[in-house]
């Protein structure tokens, strides 16, 4: 019955997705542009042919391990009953307290200090993630609300400390810390193909080591929700906190630890990306990364593995659009990656529709259900 | 025979998983008392649903007063003269009964104006016409159940209601108040020519009310016919499809064993914050079913929710294996070696969302052998464990991964129970364990329940259900507003003097009440 659900599930995200780009190809033709073209500028894009294959690939490869960390974080949180709308905060914090807390340990070895920087990052973003999590158990305030309006702050705060009292001394430079010294920055990993370009002029992919940290992260956290009595609790209390309360389990503090856990990961991702990309804490790292992992959660019902194999997808989506942008406005692959997410929430009251006139012409197969 | 009032031709109810009717066809003639019986889950109230136009049928017609219904609405059929009164009652508390039975179709002054006085002598018009006495004054909040239903039914006769649809009338009401009602129901069938379908489960309610029964099983109706041609046995295997006798146990008297649960003048607030238990002390023995009998609604849920942790009680002591338990919480008062069958599964016994293995395992999932050093969960040793008790229990379903929340009422129950024994502790409260639950599963509960007492187990068991309690019980408390009113040997007590402390009623109060119901047998 599970299983079949499931199918059904998939099936039907399968069809909403290429009802999705049917209209993304409509909506081309009718702006005048060429869908083939399109299209295969998307692909392209995203790194599945032409010239730039490897760096694309891995700017595929970079996007959609953001969504996983992001929509796993969403995850963890929404199994316990909490809806963490608040990682983009928590990242910044991460960031920012991580990217300090390296300039000032210049000069130690990184096999001590990255550790130490990753659990100030971890500890950031869950500290921050507390406050809500703390609101909402003990004094029953929405946590939707609440970690909205922390965003603001958090974004705000570290803009200005940026700007202000940690700005760097270095010129040209109008917001960030100090520089991270480079050992402790992480290595792009997947260059371009062209062996005959000089190292220097050899196009480098956004996938740097940090991935493989990403990867650990993301095998620890499904490892937690789907196999372990920690997991399992947190999604009695998620589904039904009055029954968790009568069976015994602490519902209200598994909210909170699922916050935790929802905020250590987002203040990781918020190390990575400036450790990275940028070699300081840069206040514009982030154009709302934790928002697009979030709605890859929702699509895919927290579910951890399908978060993990739908981030590829729509990593691939958001590589490929930006080098569609050349031809084709980005809007309209936004339009696709809207009316995706339409459909899927549609889908469960048209799958219904459907089972109900099925069952009518066959009444016989509906019987055997009931 | 006159011509139907009623007849349904051929009427299918398909909804999505289930056919809740399956091509019924039943005539029902004006001026009768109808009633339609069978287990939960077999179409009883889709097809009156359907009847009081809240469902539309997928197939066939339903024809009233020689008129097909094309658009299914309930205005259409409260313009019919059909009424319905639900198992919920729709009432608005705060509101004076006058004003609730005027609601939707107020009398006006100049067309306009709501007029109160003239509210006012609508109900006193209708009370002195069918005889049902309610006091247009008073508050429906103030007023008890089986006064409440009265008001329902005022309500229905005021928009001109001919056909009267009673579902499940008598699930809340205690067996004097049932009485009363069958009374009112005897009346205007006679004096006013009404026809009454009236749902139930009860098979001597049938018996004692209807001119005529129709059985339902799975969707279908099995059978239609006279009442004075069939009797409860014979109605009871139509309604299960074999033949199922309640038998009662065979038992000894407990012996004296040591209290296993002390209650000592507890009090208890409710979700309102008025005091739903006042003051009580009970002491629970090893080896016996202390059974608890009251009407809903008298502190039952409360009490058992003090008892198992999920309410703070005010004041008072409970103790519970020697081990103090008030104020303590569900989890720790289950480590002292108590499990609970709550009365609102739907809500509390179950996670709808989980699997039915995953229901199962639940409160043991960090014991072994389901999980390695209470962290690790070994999922093939859950679902082994599930795939057993799923055999042993008879779940229907199409497997243990299946979601509970799609399961019935009394397959859901089976799991709540499933689990709960399981824990295999000393004491085990239990809260209506089987309401909703048809007579097969009813009679696997009480036997399970039989099993765990002669373990020694000390069980209270709450219940609404007096048939259930008599069976059960090796003694019996009443509970009438959050106080014990009585304790009672079942095996020599009539249920009519049970009946009577369910509702506070003793002494002075019992001549009184005596009095009444002699009054109502001479008015009909």
């Amino acid at each position: 019955m599970k299983s079949k659900e499931r199918i059904q599930y998939l099936l039907s995200l399968g069809v909403s997705i290429l009802i999705a780009l049917a209209i993304g190809a409509l909506l081309m033709l009718v702006s005048g542009h060429d869908p083939v073209q399109g299209y295969r500028s998307l692909i392209e894009g995203a790194g599945f042919i032409g010239p730039r294959k490897a760096q694309a690939i891995g700017n595929t490869l970079y996007k959609s391990a953001q969504l996983i960390i992001t929509g796993l974080a969403t995850a963890v949180a929404s199994s316990a009953g909490v809806f963490n709308v608040g990682g983009e905060g928590q990242m910044y914090l991460g960031a920012l307290g991580s990217c300090y807390l390296a300039t000032l340990l210049v000069g130690v070895s990184p096999w001590i200090a990255m550790p130490l920087c990753f659990l100030a990052a971890v500890l950031c973003g869950s500290v921050y993630a507390f406050i809500p999590a703390v609101m909402k158990v003990k004094l029953n305030i929405n946590e939707v609300i609440s970690t909205i309006m922390l965003n603001s702050v958090a974004i705000f705060f570290c803009a200005y400390m940026a700007k202000g009292p940690l700005k760097t001394t270095e010129r040209g430079i109008t917001a960030g810390t100090q520089r991270i010294s480079s050992v402790f920055q992480f290595d792009r990993i997947i260059f371009s193909n062209s062996d005959v370009l000089s190292e220097r002029l050899r196009m480098k992919s956004n996938l740097t080591t940090s991935v493989i940290w990403i990867a650990l992260i993301t095998l620890l956290i499904w490892y937690l929700m789907s196999h372990t009595t920690l997991g399992y609790r947190m999604n009695l209390s998620g589904q039904n906190s009055r029954f968790a309360r009568f069976i015994g389990i602490r519902a209200d503090w598994l909210g909170i630890v699922g916050m935790l856990i929802s905020g250590a990961m987002c203040g990781a991702l918020g190390m990575f990306e400036n450790f990275a990309l940028h070699s300081r804490f840069n206040p514009e790292f982030s154009n709302e990364i934790y928002f697009d992992g979030m709605l890859v959660a929702m699509i895919m019902r927290y579910r951890p593995l399908g978060i993990i194999l739908m981030s590829f997808f729509f990593g691939a989506l958001k590589t490929g659009a930006v080098s569609m942008q050349q031809d084709i406005p980005s809007e309209l692959i936004l339009i696709v990656q809207s009316v995706v997410i339409f459909l899927m929430a549609a889908q469960e009251g048209i799958v219904a529709r459907l089972r109900v006139k099925h069952a009518r012409k066959h009444p016989s197969i509906a019987k055997e259900v009931g | 025979m006159s011509e139907p009032i009623v007849s349904f031709h051929h009427v299918s109810m398909q909804f999505p998983d289930v056919l809740a009717n399956d091509d019924i066809s039943l005539d029902i003639y004006p001026g009768e008392v109808f009633a339609l019986i069978g287990e939960n889950g077999a179409g009883k109230s889709t097809l009156m649903n359907i009847l009081f136009g809240m469902n539309k049928p997928t197939d066939g017609s339903v024809v009233v007063k020689g008129e097909e219904i094309r658009s299914f609405s309930t205005r259409e059929a409260i313009a019919r003269g059909i009424g319905m009164v639900h198992q919920h009652f729709m009432l608005v508390p705060s509101f004076t009964v006058a004003q609730n039975i005027v609601l939707g179709c107020e009398p006006r002054v100049n067309g306009f104006a709501y007029s109160f006085s003239a509210a006012r002598k609508t109900v006193l018009d209708l009370v002195s016409e069918y005889g049902l006495q309610v006091d247009p004054d008073a508050q429906v909040e103030d007023l008890g159940v089986g006064l409440q239903q009265r008001v329902e039914i005022l309500k229905t006769l005021h928009r001109g209601a001919d056909i009267l649809i009673l579902d499940e009338p008598t699930a809340v009401l205690t067996p004097q108040e049932t009485d009363e009602l069958f009374a009112v129901i005897r009346r205007i069938v006679r004096e006013k020519n009404m026809t009454v379908i009236i749902i139930t489960h009860k098979l001597y309610e049938v018996m004692a009310i209807s001119d005529r029964v129709g059985v339902m099983r799975q969707g279908r109706l099995v059978g239609a016919c006279r009442t004075s041609e069939v009797n409860e046995h014979l109605l009871a295997s139509m309604m299960v499809g074999k033949e199922v006798l309640l038998e009662p146990f065979s038992r000894e008297k407990p012996a004296d064993a040591a209290p296993a649960v002390t209650v000592s003048d507890l009090f208890v607030r409710d979700d309102r914050g008025l005091m739903s238990v006042n003051g009580i002390s009970f002491t629970l023995r090893y080896g016996e079913i202390l059974g608890v009998a009251g009407v809903e609604g008298n502190g039952q849920r409360e009490l058992v929710e003090a008892l198992t942790g999920l309410r703070k009680p005010v004041r008072g002591e409970i103790t519970v294996n020697e081990q103090r338990a008030t104020r303590a919480s569900p989890g720790r008062i289950r480590s002292f070696g108590l499990s609970h069958v709550p009365e609102d599964r739907m809500t509390t016994g179950v996670s709808r969302d989980a699997t039915i293995t995953e229901n199962l395992v639940a409160g043991k999932e960090g014991r072994k052998p389901f999980s390695f050093l209470g962290l690790h969960l070994r999922k093939g040793k859950m679902k082994q464990y599930a795939r057993s008790v799923f055999d042993l229990f008879d779940i229907r379903a199409a497997g243990v991964n299946t979601r509970v929340g799609t399961l019935s009422g009394g397959n859901m129950q089976k799991v709540v129970v499933a689990r709960e024994f399981s824990f295999d502790t000393p004491v085990l409260i239990i809260s209506q364990p089987t309401r909703g639950v048809d007579v097969g599963a009813m009679d696997f509960i009480h036997r399970q329940m039989m099993n765990k007492r002669g373990e020694g187990c000390a069980i209270l068991l709450v219940s609404a259900d007096l048939d259930e309690l008599f069976r059960l019980s090796d003694r019996m408390v009443t509970i009438y507003e959050g106080r014990l009113t009585g304790e009672f040997d079942p095996a020599v007590t009539p249920r009519e003097e049970v009946g009577r402390s369910m509702m506070g009623l003793t002494g002075e109060d019992r001549t009184r009440f005596e009095k009444t119901a002699a009054a109502d047998t001479r008015d009909t």
